[in-house]
């Protein structure tokens, strides 16, 4: 039951992931490259490259949709919304 | 052109309870919500408290037969070292009092059940009440003329006018964003992370019973049981710059290491089996509730209980408000600014207002002394020097010589009493202006007996005289204070300024 074998990201369930439609923004002139978005990530989509952040190409298959990045982000270049109406994360034992 | 009487965004408790209130007021009533069906967007665990037989004793009979459901009577408490050993345990077991708080005995009686069973369900009270429910329908904005919000439009780009918008939305809250409300909470929000597990349901009723547990100290995690799994939330670090007491990802592997929780894993039969991740507004006082046209309600509008971010039955219960005040304001034809004022004036006069007298003092305590590791672990070792001096010791440590024995802890106790005081001066001292004047008096009476001199005076000019000597207590003894209610805030802080 140890940590290391829980797999968290295979224990998120998807609809429709390609279908979710682009929902974080960001705005480079704004980053101040602090990395706070790559620390409050629950699975590090976020990292920061020569003082600035970089979003995962591919965030739509992995996002948990919690909008953290949004809320930490003090200069806020980070806009979210989410994905498409009936698309993305489904929880069902929430 | 769509024109409705209400628009409501979102269909989480909030959203539906607010549907459900409008339609029965006659409003035509639409609620849109961007999951497939309500309650697949929501992580939170939904322990409902107590209060809910008071306030929605009809949602309490629905949620008991509700699949998902395991009541709750106690919690249990769990307190681990920075070793991760279980070092604590103990219970909340309430006395009579607790039970006859609320009506039927239910005084000590909550419930846990998963938001997929809550949400659909008070949604569809909503639908039978006449609101017409869109799912799978993201909301993207606000429209605005005037700075008077006159509708919302769809991600579809349509455009759907109301005399009233009701923003259920969540933490994230797009229509408070889009309306310029407010942007981000700077601050007051907490992320938290969810890892739920399948359990055999015989040995959840034989291990766990009708309880809540929470893990404390080394690793922290709030245990939400229902009737054949369980969750653990983690996290509840405020997100704002210097991360105070930010708890990350690393401590729901803390949790997991404990050998205590795998040990209850064991019992149960504890499969991991979804993993969620939300925010959850924890706020020591609600924003701005109402602009023209829109009112925020529930996490919207950050009305989570600060002492240990309760959120549900806020949400409800500003649905409620929100919707009989909209129905009250069309009524009148007036829907501004200035009309629905009158909503935060209701829920600020009702319980839910009542809740956040004291956000400060409480949001304070859990995020200097529970949610923060190093003072978690101070607060253990208190708790554990404090039960080696109650009776029930004997049983164990005072088996030797037992007057010597007692005395060791009693030395080591007064020893430790600086960081006693300084607790109780950080945390505790700020909510003694919550101390109603007529339990303050309870005290003086009892004492006065024993002081010469005074002992003789009548209880009216006995107090007076306190009231001089001690100017702290003076705003209590005061006569036209209210007996049973705290103080009003800022009451007590005058005073010292006028003694400095
Ligand atoms: C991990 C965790 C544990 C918690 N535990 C408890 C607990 O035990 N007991 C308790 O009482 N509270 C608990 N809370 C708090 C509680 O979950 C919230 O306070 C409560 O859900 C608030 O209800 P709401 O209706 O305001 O918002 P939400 O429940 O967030 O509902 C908002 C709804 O709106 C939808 N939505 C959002 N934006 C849009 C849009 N733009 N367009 C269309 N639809 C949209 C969402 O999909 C969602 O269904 C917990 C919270 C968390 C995160």
């Amino acid at each position: 039951m140890s940590e290391g074998r829980i797999d968290f990201k295979s224990l998120v369930k998807r609809v429709d992931a390609d279908k979710t439609g682009d929902f974080i923004s960001y705005d480079p002139e704004k980053c101040d490259g602090c990395g706070l978005c790559a620390v409050i990530c629950p699975f590090k989509l976020w990292s920061v490259k020569e003082g600035k952040a970089r979003l995962a190409p591919r965030y739509q298959e992995l996002c948990l949709e919690c909008a953290s990045c949004w809320e930490i982000c003090e200069r806020e270049a980070i806009d979210f919304s989410y994905p498409r109406g009936g698309t993305g994360v489904v929880i069902e034992y929430g | 052109m769509e024109k409705w009487d209400v628009v409501i965004v979102g269909a989480g408790p909030g959203g539906s309870y607010a549907a459900k209130t409008a339609a029965e007021a006659g409003l035509r009533t639409v609620f849109f919500e961007r999951g497939r069906k309500p309650g697949e967007k929501n992580s939170s665990g939904c322990g409902l408290g107590q209060r809910w037989w008071r306030d929605f004793p009809e949602v309490m009979e629905a949620v008991t037969r509700m699949p998902s459901y395991r009541k709750v009577e106690m919690v249990v408490i769990n307190m681990v070292d920075e070793d991760l050993r279980l070092r604590f345990r103990c219970g909340t077991n309430g006395s009579d009092l607790c039970a006859g708080r609320f009506p039927n005995r239910k005084g000590m009686e909550g419930a846990s059940v998963y938001r997929m069973d809550l949400d659909p369900y008070l949604a569809e009270l909503a639908v039978k009440a006449g609101a017409e429910l869109r799912t799978s329908t993201l909301v993207t904005d606000v429209i605005m003329e005037n700075g008077q919000v006159k509708g919302v439009r769809t991600e579809r780009g349509e455009p759907v006018y109301a005399e009233v918008v009701i923003a259920a939305d969540g933490a994230m809250s797009t229509m408070a964003r889009r309306s310029g409300m407010r942007n981000r909470w700077g601050g007051g929000c907490t992320n938290v992370l969810q890892l739920d597990y399948a359990c055999d349901e015989e040995m959840m009723d034989d291990v766990i019973g009708d309880a809540e547990w929470c893990w404390f100290g080394g690793a922290v995690g709030y245990q939400v049981n229902f009737r054949s799994s369980f969750h653990i939330s983690v996290g509840g670090g405020w997100l704002d710059r210097d991360l105070k007491g930010y708890r990350r990802h690393d401590d729901l592997k803390s949790l997991i290491d404990v050998p205590a929780f795998q040990a209850m894993c064991r019992a149960v039969k504890a499969r991991p089996r979804e993993f969620q991740a939300h925010l959850l507004p924890w706020l020591k006082r609600p924003v701005k509730s109402y602009t023209g046209g829109m009112m925020l309600v529930g996490d919207a509008a950050g009305f989570p209980c600060p002492l240990e971010a309760e959120g549900v039955w806020h949400a409800c219960y500003s649905g409620k408000i929100a919707a009989e005040t909209a129905a009250w304001a069309i009524s009148r034809g007036d829907v501004s600014e200035n009309a629905l004022s009158e909503y935060e004036k209701r829920w600020k006069a009702s319980f839910l207002g009542k809740e956040h007298e004291f956000g400060e003092e409480f949001v304070d305590i859990w995020e200097g002394a529970i949610m923060n590791r190093e003072k978690a672990l101070e607060q253990l070792q208190l708790m554990l020097e404090f039960t080696m001096l109650q009776p029930f010791s004997i049983v164990f440590d005072w088996a030797d010589a037992h007057m010597d024995c007692f005395n060791h802890h009693l030395r080591h106790f007064l020893e430790l009493a600086p960081q006693f005081s300084d607790f109780g001066r950080t945390y505790l001292a700020p909510l003694a202006r919550g101390v109603w004047p007529s339990n303050v008096k309870r005290i003086l009476l009892m004492l006065k007996p024993r002081i010469p001199v005074l002992r003789n005076l009548s209880d009216r000019n006995y107090f007076r005289v306190m009231a001089r000597l001690f100017r702290q207590l003076a705003p209590f003894l005061d006569p036209t204070a209210e007996q049973d209610a705290p103080l009003p805030r800022g009451s007590l802080e005058k005073r010292g300024g006028e003694r400095r």
